[in-house]
């Protein structure tokens, strides 16, 4: 299922629901499919050899794009993405955030303390800081239009970090989601996960959507009921069912992108 | 000493570690403490010394001075909420959390909260700190639901960290536990972590096992304890044999040691 939102059509939140008679019974088994599926991946490209340094594979990694990034705007763009999760958590409390920057900037360093990131920012311009704060302003309005109510019954849950060590340790899978709804004790498949990207969505946010899905069936050994991605700049949602294709698919990609990295100079 | 076992999250795992575990009990007797005692009193410290799992799996590296964060205090609120949750079952884990949260402030409007704890962190923070406390806890709070939820045997929230103060030789030990579940005479332990597990996680498991022998008043020493890794789907577990009660306070004791060097060192 796809579905693209306007202003007034649905909100994020009902879509990544549904409802509640279509949903299938929770698969409590496709996890260790997965995993063997990947092991035997692994070994393939890398062999028996250990590796001193583990292979990293973020979500990140999978947004290939032959773009040459220039490092100053990514700083920029890294806040701004930051600031909105940031608010996206205070949003998922049901707090009225009336000052979207001020008040994601402040939780933000609540959260982080001081490092390389919140030194940058100390150092910004006043005309670049004016910048981000219009920037990350304008995200968040199209959030909270978009969002909708998030019952506490449904369990959200953001921020969530997952790590999953494959290939004797020489290949890590870390991800973090940035909304998460439903239980993973139900009987029938309730979890629907959300990433909320700053960018524009495009083909790697397909491939981050399955990343989602397979890393959070390894982590909990339960499929998700559906994985769904949020871009702040048009106010597009892309959403889809978990099955074991597109589980199938995502162990692909995940292969695909270490071979691309051991294949690098 | 009984090797650190390790296995995929998943609820059939948890069951089958507690049902699994040892039905003999240890008792640590006061010989056993003044032992301890002795060891501790070896190892001078002109301060008053703290050590908990976390410094053991450090190897007693020196460590930044602690605040409060969103991040730190989730536990804090977060099994305090789940234990809210279990006694008013009509309330959601996040209603739970809101209450833990305004009970914290009240506390620090009516004069109660000592500087620098959590209550007059929080009174002090402004409201999208708070809020991100609240979603901190939250999901901490789920996910050490989700984990009790699948559990066959009755369980409960740890009312408090164990504690054991070291007699005249200046140092408390803090043992972490969030869920314990009684079994025969005994109780197995829950502890939930962040991350993924290190080398020194099994270490780090047998100095809470050893500490919360020894806050226990009778000695007696849960049958196992079990470390609960959400993020990384792992589970890790120690029984409670002479043997890793054994090795938890020879740990504490090189923790010991091992800030004591680094203090000295950084002194010269």
């Amino acid at each position: 299922m796809t579905s693209l939102l306007d202003a007034t059509a649905l909100s994020v939140m009902d879509v990544l629901r549904g409802e509640r008679e279509t949903r299938p019974i929770a698969n409590t088994t496709a996890a260790s499919g997965l995993r063997a599926q990947l092991e035997d991946g692994i070994f393939a490209i890398l062999g028996p050899t250990r590796r001193d340094e583990p292979l990293t594979i973020r979500s990140s990694s999978l947004r290939v794009s032959e773009r040459v990034l220039d490092l100053s705007s990514s700083l920029l763009a890294q806040v701004r993405g930051l600031l909105v999760t940031q608010a996206l958590r205070l949003l998922s409390v049901g707090l009225e955030v009336e000052n979207p920057f001020d008040e994601a900037l402040l939780a933000w360093r609540a959260d982080v303390g001081s490092n390389e990131l919140t030194s940058y920012v100390d150092q910004l311009e006043s005309d670049e800081w004016a910048r981000l704060a219009t920037d990350v302003t304008a995200h968040c309005v199209t959030l909270k239009r978009s969002l909708g109510p998030l019952p506490s019954r449904w369990l959200p849950r953001t921020s969530l970090r997952a790590h999953q060590r494959l290939g004797g340790g020489g290949v890590v899978l870390r991800d973090v989601i940035d909304l998460m709804v439903g239980t993973t004790t139900s009987d029938d498949a309730s979890v629907a996960l959300l990433d909320v990207t700053t960018s524009p969505l495009s083909e790697g946010a397909e491939r981050v959507m399955r990343y989602h899905a397979l890393v959070q069936t390894l982590r909990t050994s339960t499929v998700p009921l559906r994985t769904s991605m949020f871009s702040t700049a048009t106010g597009e949602l892309w959403s889809t069912d978990v099955d074991d294709e597109l589980l199938s698919r995502a162990v692909g990609d995940v292969l695909e992108t270490l071979r691309t990295m051991t294949a690098a100079p | 000493m009984t090797p650190l076992t390790h296995r995929r999250l998943s609820r059939h795992v948890l069951n089958r570690l507690i049902d699994d575990a040892p039905h003999d009990s240890l008792v640590l007797t006061d010989d056993h403490r003044r032992s301890l005692t002795a060891r501790f009193r070896a190892v001078t410290s002109s301060d008053h010394r703290r050590l908990d799992a976390w410094m053991v799996e450090r190897a007693g590296q020196p460590y930044d001075p602690f605040r409060w964060s969103p991040a730190s205090a989730r536990r804090v609120v977060g099994n305090a909420a789940l234990r809210r949750s279990l006694h008013e079952p009509a309330l959601t884990r996040f209603d739970a959390v809101a209450l833990e949260l305004s009970d914290q402030l009240l506390r620090a409007t009516a004069g109660y909260a000592r500087p620098g704890s959590l209550a007059s962190w929080l009174a002090r923070s402004s409201p999208s700190v708070v809020g991100l406390v609240s979603c901190e806890a939250a999901n901490w709070a789920t996910q050490l639901g989700e984990a009790a939820q699948g559990l066959e045997h009755s369980w409960s929230v740890a009312a408090s960290d164990a504690y054991y103060d070291v007699a005249r030789a200046r140092t408390t030990l803090r043992g972490r536990r969030d869920l314990i579940v009684p079994k025969g005479l005994s109780r197995v332990l829950l502890r939930v972590r962040a991350g993924a597990p290190g080398k020194s996680a099994g270490p780090g498991l047998r100095a809470d096992l050893t500490i919360d022998a020894l806050a226990e008043p009778t000695g007696l020493a849960a049958s196992r304890v079990i470390g609960l890794w959400p993020e990384a789907g792992v589970v890790l577990s120690v029984d409670g044999t002479m043997d890793d009660l054994r090795a938890g306070a020879r740990d504490l004791v090189r923790t010991a040691v091992a800030q004591q060097r680094y203090r000295l060192a950084r002194a010269a």
